[in-house]
């Protein structure tokens, strides 16, 4: 079943309790097998809220989200489906300070089948896709700003997910870098087939996208 | 990467704390040990002094809590003696005594007659034992003697007299290596009780139905009378019976299972207030976790396995340091009679079911506390 439609989202709208924040209101977009899409709007505007129900992190107050033609709300593990079919990339990294790159890119696959040294390869081969072979044993600190993004995304990549999504991937970096993760995020929406839904506040940035989404106090903007 | 290593460079990163965490288990442990493995000790030389010489009732005056202050009358030897089945019958008196100038305050002093076949059990490093006429005449066991720094020839002073060592004997027994052995007639003399014994150790006839036998007698025993038919004040407990209910044996037992309840209380607060930090402080790493796919489950079995690895690893250091305080124990001459220097294996396992309980006590709330944090909300966390 390849539906050219990975994630659709119905009618979503997210209220965070307290203060009775309305983060989403109303929210209906469709983002196609493959697709790269980026995600614009004022700080605040609900791009992360969006991302966190889009990759199930959280639960929507109310509308659906239907995820290779499955509605989220159905699920009862939704842990589980995050493991399988989604990578997060942060823009703070949030990489374990004391573990190796090598170990850091391991830990999701603890979730999967693999057994130790299998999990070891698998992680030392995606650090090569990320262009970091050369730092298996380095820890974050160790490591320059570019290269510890290149080591989350590789950590997002652990369990081989259908969908990437990215908050604000760049923000933490100066715009050599930033271009070089970039060119790495389209290398693996060209060459490895990812959907990659990603939050930046560069205009420059969200064009390298194939599409963008504008965002404006919860609500999406008409293209 | 396994699971486990994770789980060791997660104690390993915090290393002072979890080090004192260690620290407070294993002293918890350690005492623990330390005061269950006397006891188990003291109780299983006890019950072996009787077993090994196939002692299978002990005939004491019933009604009494405190055994070594009670006394019979040792003419009911015979009686027990005439009972079909009764293969020995062995009478003794028991005190204890301080030795002046030594430091010991409570050296057991055993009379026994010089025929008795208690004697059979002992092996004489030097000298020999007494005959029945000689009086004021002692024969110490190599642990009192050693303590004592005393050997045959020598005089020890008991009750103000002086007796003199005929023989130096080692025993199959911890504690009777610490007893020092007199003539029954002087320590009838010296405790002013006439001709009283403190109670007889009785030894069955092979039986095929041994049980059975034991059964039988201890009713016989307790249904003597005397010659005007009064029920003799008698009571036959089975030797396992008469150990465990020793007075001293229930107090250091009572003793060591109320430390072993405080060492899990106080251990476990120790574990529950670093795992509950930790879990604190690592709010936001927890939500990244959660992020990149890890399940509830696996977050509770992360904190759970810090901190039993914690209580665990201070376990390791406890049981040692209980085997050290034995050992030690058993070295100073005011306990070496008492203390073997060893603590038996069930023990040790007890020491680590402390510890596992200590961990599974101080890891199950934490753990809750940090399965029940929300992804997106501990993502937000500064
Ligand atoms: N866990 C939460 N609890 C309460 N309010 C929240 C929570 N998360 C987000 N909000 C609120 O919801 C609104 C949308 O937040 P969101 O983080 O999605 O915005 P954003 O577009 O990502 O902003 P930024 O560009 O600053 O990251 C904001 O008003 C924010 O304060
Ligand atoms: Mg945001």
């Amino acid at each position: 079943m390849s539906d050219a439609v990975l994630v659709r989202s119905d009618h979503l709208c997210k209220t965070y309790p307290d203060g009775h924040v309305t983060a989403l209101v109303d929210v209906n977009l469709r983002i196609g097998r493959g697709e790269y899409v980026a995600i614009m709007g004022p700080s605040g505007s609900g791009k992360s809220t969006l991302l966190n129900l889009l990759g199930a992190l959280d639960r929507p107050t109310s509308g659906e989200i239907i995820f290779d033609g499955q509605p989220l709300s159905t699920l009862r593990d939704l842990d589980r489906f995050r493991a399988e079919k989604v990578g997060f990339v942060f823009q703070s990294f949030h990489l374990l300070p004391t573990l190796t790159a090598l170990e850091n890119v391991q830990i999701p696959m603890f979730e999967g089948r693999l057994s130790a040294a299998a999990r070891a390869r698998r992680a030392a081969a995606l650090l090569d896709v990320v262009g970091m072979a050369h730092r298996l044993d380095h820890v974050p600190g160790q490591l320059s700003v570019g290269e510890r993004q290149r080591v989350a995304i590789a950590r997002a990549l652990a369990n081989d997910p259908v969908l990437l999504l990215a908050d604000e991937p760049t923000g933490n970096l100066d715009s050599r870098t930033a271009a070089d993760i970039l060119a790495l995020f389209d290398q693996l929406h060209r060459e490895h087939g990812k959907t990659i839904v990603m939050v930046t506040h560069g205009q420059d940035v969200a064009e390298r996208a194939q599409r963008i989404l504008r965002m404006r106090d919860g609500r999406l903007l008409e293209p | 990467m396994y699971f486990a290593t994770f789980i060791l460079k997660n104690i390993v990163r915090r290393r002072l704390r979890s080090m004192l965490t260690v620290l407070g288990v294993a002293i918890a442990v350690g005492a623990a040990v330390a005061l269950l493995g006397i006891a188990d000790g003291f109780e299983r030389s006890f019950l072996s002094l009787y077993q090994q010489r196939g002692v299978e009732l002990i005939v004491v005056r019933a009604g009494k809590a405190e055994r070594s202050t009670s006394f019979l009358d040792e003419r009911i030897a015979e009686r027990l003696r005439r009972l079909p089945g009764v293969a020995q019958v062995m009478g003794g008196l028991v005190d204890a005594v301080e030795i002046p100038g030594s430091g010991l305050q409570a050296v057991l002093v055993q009379g026994w007659y010089a025929d008795s076949p208690l004697f059979d059990a002992l092996r004489f490093v030097s000298g020999r034992r007494f005959r029945p006429d000689e009086s004021h005449v002692a024969v110490l066991g190599s642990v009192i003697a050693r303590n004592l720094g005393k050997k045959e020839g020598d005089a020890v002073s008991l009750y103000g007299e002086d007796f003199q060592i005929l023989g130096v004997f080692e025993s199959f027994n911890h504690f009777e290596n610490g007893c020092v052995v007199i003539n029954i007639r002087d320590l009838q003399r010296l405790l002013g009780v006439g001709n009283k014994v403190t109670g007889f150790q009785v030894v069955v006839e092979p039986a095929p139905n041994k049980q059975a036998l034991v059964d039988r007698l201890r009713g016989e025993i307790e249904a003597l009378t005397d010659d005007r038919g009064h029920r003799l004040p008698l009571s036959a407990l089975p030797t396992a019976d008469a150990v465990s209910t020793t007075s001293q044996l229930r107090l250091i037992k009572a003793q060591s299972w109320i430390t072993s309840v405080i060492a899990v209380v106080i251990g476990s607060i120790g574990v529950l207030n670093t795992m509950l930090m930790s879990v604190f402080e690592r709010t936001r790493e927890i939500g990244i976790l959660r992020a990149i796919g890890w399940r509830r489950r696996r977050v509770v079995r992360m904190v759970l396995a810090e901190s039993l690895l914690l209580s665990l690893a201070g376990a390791v250091v406890g049981i040692l340091f209980g085997l050290a305080l034995t050992f030690a124990l058993s070295r100073v001459p005011m306990a070496a009679g008492y203390v073997e220097g060893t603590i038996a294996p069930s023990v040790l396992l007890g020491g680590l079911a402390i510890a596992v309980l200590v961990g599974l006590l101080g890891g199950v709330y934490p753990a809750w506390r940090a399965a029940r944090l929300l992804p997106t909300e501990a993502l937000r966390h500064e």
